[in-house]
């Protein structure tokens, strides 16, 4: 049984699998996937989330949207965002972090910082 | 009867002189009084003798105490001596312990960066095989070119049917892709990784090139030859250095990407699948 729930938010299959992956390493988590902000919103809606993980450009509805969406809502605007962003989205960076998200991770991802992040936000060893 | 011996008595000593008889009682009294005396002096020397015993009993017991206190400082120090090699041998085993530690932790974190390699070379060939559509390998090898490998500038050439050039096929991050042209087989830096096979990837990234001089060129293999190549002009900014995965997942887009590109071209000219394995039994089977 996971003590902690994670969402991922990433429209890159690939990507999405790279960070399941990753996710998978650390104990007691058990990982959602959602392929956009709207999917996102979806699946935030009926279940708790301890950690969203999203991507910045999607589809539908950004991960900047999505951040907003978070924080505005009562239930999840206190959950830990980290978003990932690439090289050219420095801007992008910073309104997300200064929507609330918590953390950031650029691309190319390296696994060990994920993790390294994700125990961090949720106080794990 | 008694009564005549007291008066015989008596009538002697009053015979005895009267000079005498004080002699008599002054000799009594002066031994008498020496007899106090030497007594007196007795009692004297017994209380002296009784204080040197008392002194000599505490100047014993002080020794012995003195003596016990050596040998309890003598069982200290050793105790001390003792411990202090025990201390020494932990605090020898609490730096092999940590030095332990921190090879574990390391090798955790080297175990860790395998892994995510691992999957990236697993995510990378599953997803390049994962469809026959040309426009679907074509997608999936740009994406991972952008979010594995951190390509921002690329471009994908295949070789035209006279194998002598190769033109441009797939691209990302191009400002102006009407600019790109067909690379002639030989000629710079992707026509010399199309006559060679061999891979050109520069040792350090020191900024972006260009699609003439990529800082990486990787050939796309079929069994020895090379049909198509690949040319990273730039990374992401903040990519400094090439992973040794980047030359992992080189090597596999150098053997996979075009055989996923023919097995998907291959299949467009299928009606179906059960079309496109026509004759595959002959060909697992040609002498039956």
């Amino acid at each position: 049984m996971a003590d902690f729930s994670c969402l991922v938010v990433e429209d890159s299959p690939m990507m999405r699998q790279l960070l399941v992956f990753a996710l998978a390493r650390i104990k007691r988590i058990s990982v959602t996937e959602a392929e956009d902000g709207v999917d996102a919103l979806r699946k935030l809606a009926g279940t708790r989330f301890d950690l969203v993980v999203t991507d910045i450009n999607m589809p539908i509805m950004d991960g900047l949207k999505l951040v907003k969406r978070i924080r505005s809502d009562e239930t999840h605007k206190d959950v830990p965002i980290i978003i990932i962003t690439t090289e050219g989205s420095t801007e992008d960076r910073q309104r997300a972090m200064a929507l609330g998200a918590n953390a950031y991770i650029t691309k190319p991802i390296q696994a060990p910082q994920v993790i390294a992040k994700v125990k961090e936000l949720l106080s794990l060893e | 009867m008694a009564e005549d011996e007291s008066d015989e008595r008596r009538s002697r000593t009053s015979d005895i002189p009267v000079d005498l008889s004080r002699e008599r009682e002054t000799f009594v009294r002066q031994f008498l009084r020496k007899g106090v005396e030497l007594t007196e002096g007795l009692i004297d020397e017994n209380k002296e003798l009784r204080s040197q015993l008392a002194a000599a009993q505490r100047e014993n017991a002080a020794l012995r105490a003195q003596v016990a206190s050596d040998d309890a400082i003598r069982d200290l120090l050793r105790k001390i001596e003792s411990l202090e090699h025990e201390r020494k041998s932990l605090v020898e085993r609490s730096s092999e312990l940590e030095e332990s530690s921190r090879r574990t932790e390391h090798r955790n974190l080297e175990v860790e960066q395998e892994l995510h390699d691992l999957a990236n070379l697993y995510i990378a060939s599953s997803h390049l095989h994962s469809t026959l559509s040309v426009r679907g390998v074509m997608r999936h090898l740009k994406e991972l070119l952008q979010q594995l490998v951190g390509a921002e500038t690329f471009v994908v050439y295949l070789m035209d049917e006279s194998a002598e050039e190769a033109r441009p096929v797939g691209w990302d991050g191009v400002e102006d892709a009407s600019a790109l042209a067909s690379v002639k087989k030989g000629e710079g830096a992707v026509g010399e990784v199309l006559m060679t096979g061999v891979p050109r990837v520069v040792d350090r990234i020191e900024g972006p090139g260009t699609l003439e001089a990529p800082i990486a060129a990787i050939p796309l293999m079929v069994r020895d030859e090379a049909v198509g190549a690949i040319a990273i002009a730039s990374v992401f900014e903040q990519k400094g250095v090439w992973a040794a995965v980047d030359h992992e997942l080189f090597n596999l887009l150098g053997s996979h990407a075009a055989t996923a590109l023919i097995a998907a071209n291959q299949y467009t000219e299928a009606e179906d699948a059960f079309s496109a394995l026509r004759g595959l039994g002959d060909h697992l089977n040609p002498n039956p």
